[in-house]
């Protein structure tokens, strides 16, 4: 930086010596048809000498030179999906110079503009341009609004996003999209338009809560399908697009620090990393290895109360043209070191069989969970013009991402077992205190080419090497327990009692090692035809395809350690982990026997054929794709009364189509329809049976499992108001032949089943409105979806449970109404930026109840969040993000029972950013 | 004359048939029927079928496993070594019949507690185990965790009848989802490390267990219970005449172990049972089926062998009063008329054979009580006369536990 400016002093140094007059030269750039300025727009100015300058234009479509000299100059102007503009200007030299740029929109896109043209979708006009030049239905979020919203991960960002809701596992540690109110299962995840390798070991799913924004050009959703895009995504596909390499040389740094307020109210439990051996006894010493009770590490369970650190976001973006223009680059890297926490209720729910199997709760639970997360990501774009006719690009995405949580459970029984609660205030009590560390790492390199073979003839074609991995070393959880019991004092059985709080015993420990690598190959081509129509029409033919190879492993090696006995056999109290004795009670480890223990592969083999009618009022694009999928998975370990493996082929013929009428310059209407599949997770088809220790209950994979079926329809009205401007608004309706869902199969077995066809429809609308300073922005989201699930009635006196009936419920993971509305004021006069975000979500089916009549719900909430920015002088900015300012709770009810009550608090951050 | 003579001849007839009148004699010759199968004797592993036959020795050297419709049987008198934590898996039919002169034994190669995988029969269509010494189960699964020693998940008849079974780890029977069983005259000895059930029967399970002994169990001797996730079809026992003893020690003072339990939407008739030492005795709790009309308990004799049992676990010195948890203040069981009940040491003595006196002991200890009950024992005569005129596992009519 230092040297940067350096440069930058010498060079005006140099010009004041040279004793020319330093006058501004400035403008507006707007479009000539819908008279909307243009933001982002390159003006190059270029002197009598050859030397040449240039500036992007701002959100007003304005630019300003602000120290040229006197004299003239030939002028540029180059925007996406516009004709270039050029002109001769002379600046004077004592006065201000201003134009007025008006950009004619290119008619003919016989080569396409996603081949050679550069589409910002960084700016918001930009991502408005795309969508509305876009052959299917999308929507995109660029990183300008990004940066400048209250999120800083890709989870955030998109849970903001219209017809989308975020899934998060307990501890709001991993989160995955729901699109249309399906759940990520139906939904795929891709970079740069191509699919990555997931770090999770039983899913396919990419956690998009460990991608930060600032490394992201824009976020697409798709949600129609054409031939040439990947056929699994019944709900929509999510393609994070990195930043691509800009005409000027671009530098941002930014760095921020902030809080959550949950470690205002109590302190981080924390635990020592130092002694957490990486691999498992077995890994380290070898099989036949007899593990020893010192072979286990005590600081990982010795939880001490802190002070949490800040937290702290540092990213840096470069980017410039080299060659001629000819070589671009663009990296960015991120680093996000976030603590957080989470405080909530847990109560479970059982059927009341005295009351026909309504709930009632058969425990109460406390979590306090206290989490480190440190995501950091690299990315490289390259590309290279060879020349007009060949350009090469080359892509790296590589994210890191540490957990480190520790987690204290507290769980009173009131219901079976041993004993439950007899009087308020007792039960068995359960402590339950769990170390995680994870470590997960995703890169994904991407190497294309786009030839233009003739003035008719394209070709291009992709090669992606995916690689992803999870490595979850000592895994501990330490049990211990104890009881509020009801003691008599004195030896008469119907004689008086006295609450009585036993010690803590200390109950077991596991240990376990795990550790996951997910990896693909894939190669894509498409060969083009594209020709001129009469009536300012064009036709292209494309016919491509894809090959990916797909495998995975994943290894556990579990311990159990056993509290060592009394002469008497009696088990220990518990008074501290140092002072806890244990026996390891497996010695030899699970590493030869584990059913975690598996390989598996999948591989897609994929071929289509596509058309493309364009006309200026019509758009149609439309053709048949075909996805070959063989799939399974075996088991490292010879299980001889189980499956110990599975081969699973299947090949579906996907049509589509997409109409897009233009009746305007400034609307489209669109008419969509397409067929996708939904894979089962690598997982599901694992007929392993994992029995519950504490009820009878187990959950088991489903080797019978059939992949998911979509007819998918969808209409959509887009206005277009101004450049970045936007009022959308659509239904869409989606049938679903063997949707997949967890349910609880004879009473006691969860298991992923193939439950009834499911119907799935709702409306969409969005916008994007300035008035003036002020805007609006936002969506509603309306979802109704109906599925069928099996229930039981229960009825004690005559002992039966009718399993044979049919309950209508939606879909699991979908929210009825979502709104988003974010106001926002800009002032160019005060370089002032603010943003008020504020969320509704509705109901949603959480998880499916086995009685008739009830479900566990998830209620509504409310959330709200600010942003804003305010830039200092010349290229600095001090930013500031607050989110969760209502306090927001998550909640999730079953009948009028709460059962889960979640709060995270407010998390704050300040920060400066510097952008040149 | 001639009519005379044949008269005489007659008579002598007849006299010669009276004089050799004696009962019948039938001697019922039985061809040699060879066992089904025979599984030659040694080492065997991997898949089987077929019976091991009387008088042999087997190896098992790595998981067995009984494949859906295929029978492994088990003749009188074979000894079975178990190796390397070895588990029989049994998808078909399992047959254990052994006799009193001659019962089967299984046990591991080094006869420590918990070395061993035992039977599991989650998807067996019969489990039939009579006259076996089943010893020393339990070692650890692929996950870990503590392996029953027979465990059945399914709605299948289960007969499991004049066997003992030492030192296994966690459950030993554990019994689930509408199995029909028949547990009589079982001897079920120092089992459970920390924790476990002797009988654990949940979900859906119904039938008998009577006439057994359960001792030194480190959680419940018998318990009734469905699963909070699915209490129908409901646990439906009846558990009469067993002998209880020092049962749930080890598992500490949060979560004590019962002589019998009935819990979560269970039912049954709780009769003729001793029960002497455990850390509680009968504990009907809240959430058992109490609403029904058939959950009947009495008849029960509770004992304690000393006032008081000082716990003395590193770190604490808990006096239990064992009479004051003969029916444990945080169920909702209460005393019944019929029941005896012990007021000292002394009143009430079921009078066993021979008893060390010991109240908690470790899991795989040696014992050699004796529960045969002396003559002026406290539970002669005192039954439940549905059941048996006695109480407890050694009764004086014969019908009980035959060990």
């Amino acid at each position: 930086m230092k040297v940067f400016r350096f440069l930058l002093t010498a060079l005006l140094a140099g010009v004041a010596v040279s004793g020319y007059a330093q006058v501004t030269f400035k403008g507006k750039v707007i479009g000539r048809t819908k008279q909307e300025k243009l933001y982002g727009a390159v003006v190059t100015v270029t002197d009598a000498r050859g030397k040449a300058f240039n500036v992007l234009t701002d959100d007003d479509g304005e630019f300003k030179f602000k120290r040229l000299a006197a004299g003239e100059y030939d002028i540029k102007v180059e925007f996406v999906g516009f004709d270039t503009y050029r002109s001769h200007v002379t600046v004077g030299a004592n006065k201000e110079t201003e134009v007025r740029v008006e950009l004619e929109e290119r008619v003919k896109e016989l080569v396409d503009v996603q081949v050679f043209g550069k589409l910002n979708s960084e700016e918001e006009a930009g991502a408005r341009d795309k969508e509305q030049r876009s052959h299917n239905i999308v929507n995109i979020i660029s990183a300008k609004a990004m940066e400048r919203s209250p999120d800083i991960n890709a989870a955030n960002v998109l849970q903001r996003m219209s017809g989308l809701t975020i899934q998060r596992n307990g501890g709001g540690d991993e989160a995955y999209p729901i699109i249309r109110g399906l759940d990520p299962r139906y939904n795929n995840t891709l970079i740069n338009g191509v699919k990555i390798a997931s770090p999770d070991d039983k899913s396919r799913f990419v956690p998009l809560n460990i991608v930060p924004s600032d490394l992201l050009g824009s976020i697409e959703v798709h949600k129609s399908l054409t031939p040439e895009m990947e056929g699994d995504a019944i709900g929509g596909t999510v393609n994070m697009v990195m930043k691509d390499a800009p005409e000027k040389e671009t530098w941002k740094v930014l760095g921020s620090v902030g809080y959550s307020a949950i470690f205002f109210d109590r302190k981080y439990l924390s635990f020592a990393h130092k002694d957490i051996q990486q691999k498992s006894l077995i890994e380290k010493n070898g099989l036949g290895y007899t593990a020893q009770p010192g072979d286990f590490s005590r600081s990982n369970l010795d939880f001490k109360q802190v002070t949490s650190p800040p937290n702290t976001v540092g990213s840096l973006v470069y980017g410039r043209r080299f060659l001629k223009s000819k070589l671009g680059l663009m990296t960015a890297v991120s680093f996000q070191d976030q603590y957080y926490g989470s405080n909530s209720t847990f109560n479970q729910a059982a059927p009341d069989v005295h009351a026909k199997g309504a709930p009632t709760y058969s425990d109460y639970a406390t979590r306090a969970f206290s989490t480190n997360q440190l995501n950091s990501g690299l990315t490289i774009h390259l590309d290279y013009a060879l020349n007009d006719r060949n350009k090469f690009t080359l892509t790296s995405m590589s994210l890191y991402s540490f957990l480190a949580q520790a987690r204290e459970v507290i769980d009173t029984s009131l219901l079976g077992g041993n004993g439950g609660r007899t009087v308020p205030g007792t039960g068995p009590v359960g402590k339950d205190y769990t170390s995680v560390t994870s470590r997960q790492f995703l890169e994904d390199i991407k190497l294309e080419g786009k030839h233009v073979l003739s003035n008719h003839f394209f070709f291009d074609w992709t090669g992606v090497y995916s690689y992803a991995t999870k490595r979850t070393p000592d895994f501990a959880d330490l049990t211990i327990n104890n009881k509020i019991d009801t003691v008599h004092t004195t030896h008469d059985p119907n004689g008086p009692y006295a609450f009585v709080v036993t010690p803590d015993y200390f109950d077991d420990i596991y240990r376990i090692w795990q550790h996951n690598v997910d990896k693909d190959y894939d190669v894509l081509g498409s060969l083009a035809y594209r020709n001129g129509l009469p009536g300012n029409g064009s036709l292209e033919l494309k016919a491509g395809g894809l090959y990916r190879h797909k495998t995975r492993y994943n290894i556990e090696d579990q311990y159990t350690l056993k509290p060592t006995t009394s002469s008497s056999g009696i088990k220990q109290e518990f008074t501290d982990i140092n002072s806890a004795q244990w026996t390891v009670y497996n010695s030899a480890g699970t590493y030869e026997y584990d059913l975690n223990n598996y390989r598996l592969y999948e591989d897609v083999t994929a071929g289509y054929g596509q058309f493309r009618l364009s006309f200026p009022i019509v758009d149609i694009t439309g053709g048949a794709r075909v996805e070959k999928t063989k799939q399974g998975y075996s088991l490292n370990n010879f299980h001889p009364t189980g499956i110990n493996g599975i081969d699973k082929d299947y090949t579906d013929l996907l049509p589509s189509i997409d109409v897009k009428y233009k009746p305007s310059v400034r609307t489209n209407i669109r008419l969509s329809y397409y067929k996708a599949i939904a894979r089962p997770n690598y997982y599901d088809l694992v007929p392993a049976v994992r029995y519950s220790t504490s009820d009878a209950t187990s959950t088991q994979g489903n080797p019978d499992l059939r992949h998911s079926i979509a007819d998918n329809y969808d209409i959509r009205y887009e206005w277009y108001p101004g450049a970045d401007e936007q009022i959308f608004g659509g239904l869409f309706y989606k049938k679903i032949k063997d949707p997949i869902e967890y349910e609880l199969v004879g009473g006691t077995q969860y298991e992923p089943v193939n439950v009834s066809d499911a119907t799935d429809y709702g409306a969409e609308l969005a916008f994007t409105k300035f008035f003036g300073a002020i805007g609006f922005t936002g969506n509603y989201t309306y979802l109704y979806s109906k599925v069928y699930s099996t229930k039981s009635y229960y009825d004690l006196s005559s002992g039966i449970s009718n399993k044979d009936t049919l309950e209508k419920r939606s879909l699991q993971g979908q929210t009825d109404h979502t709104l988003n509305v974010s106001l926002l004021y800009r002032s160019k006069k005060h370089k002032l930026f603010a943003e008020v975000a504020f969320q509704y979500s509705g109901n949603s089916l959480a998880v499916v109840y086995p009685i008739y009549g009830y479900n566990y719900m998830q209620r509504p909430q409310s959330n709200l969040a600010f942003s804003a920015e305010k830039e200092l002088k010349a290229h600095f900015t001090l930013f500031t993000k607050f989110n969760n300012l209502l306090n927001t709770h998550v909640k999730q009810e079953i009948g009028s029972l709460r059962v889960v009550d979640e709060q995270t608090k407010l998390n704050f951050s300040l920060g400066i950013r510097y952008t040149h | 004359m001639k009519r005379v003579t044949s008269y005489l001849m007659a008579a002598a007839v007849l006299a010669g048939l009276a004089s050799c009148s004696k009962s019948d004699t039938t001697k019922v010759i039985t061809p040699t029927v060879p066992p089904s199968n025979p599984i030659a004797p040694g080492n065997i592993s991997g898949f089987v079928k077929g019976t091991f036959t009387t008088g042999n020795t087997y190896t098992i050297t790595g998981d067995l496993s009984v494949k859906p419709g295929d029978t492994l049987a088990s003749q009188q008198g074979v000894t079975v070594i178990v190796k390397g934590d070895a588990q029989i898996n049994v998808a078909g039919t399992l047959l254990l019949v052994g006799t009193q002169d001659q019962p089967i034994s299984f046990n591991s190669d080094s006869q420590l507690p918990g070395s061993w995988g035992g039977f599991q029969c989650d998807s067996a269509s019969s489990v039939t185990i009579k006259w076996a010494h089943i010893d020393n189960t339990g070692g650890p699964d692929p996950t870990g965790s503590a392996r029953k020693t027979v465990f059945v998940n399914k709605a299948i008849p289960v007969d499991i009848e004049d066997s003992w079974f030492t030192n296994g780890q966690d459950d030993l029977l554990r019994l689930q989802n509408g199995a029909t069983i028949t547990i009589l005259r079982n001897t079920i000895l120092c089992s459970g490390s920390t924790d476990g059930e002797a009988i654990n029967l949940k979900s859906g399970v119904t039938g008998t267990v009577a006439y057994n002994v359960v001792y030194s169990q480190a959680g419940t001797g018998v318990k009734l219970e469905t699963s909070s996730t699915a209490p129908l079809p409901q646990t439906i026992v009846d558990v009469y005449n067993n002998t209880l003893v020092c049962n749930g020690w080890r598992r500490g003072q949060a979560e004590p172990g019962r002589g019998v339990s009935v819990g979560l939407n269970a039912k049954g008739n709780i009769y003729n049972n001793i029960m002497m030492n455990n850390y509680q005795g009968l504990e009907i709790f809240k959430d058992a089926d109490t609403n029904a009309a058939d959950l009947h308990y009495g008849y029960n004799l509770f004992y304690a062998s000393q006032d008081t049992y000082l716990d003395t676990t590193q770190g604490g010195n808990l006096q239990i009063n064992i009479r004051g948890n003969f029916y444990p203040s945080d169920g909702v069981g209460k005393p019944q008329s019929t029941d005896l009940i012990s007021t000292k040491v002394g009143d009430k003595d079921p009078m066993f054979k021979s008893f060390d006196g010991k109240v908690a002991t470790k899991n795989g200890a040696s014992t050699s009580n004796d529960y045969h009950l002396q003559t002026g024992s406290a539970a002669l005569g005192k039954g439940n006369p549905t059941y048996n005129n006695d109480i407890g596992a050694y009764t004086s009519d014969g019908k009980g536990n035959k060990h």
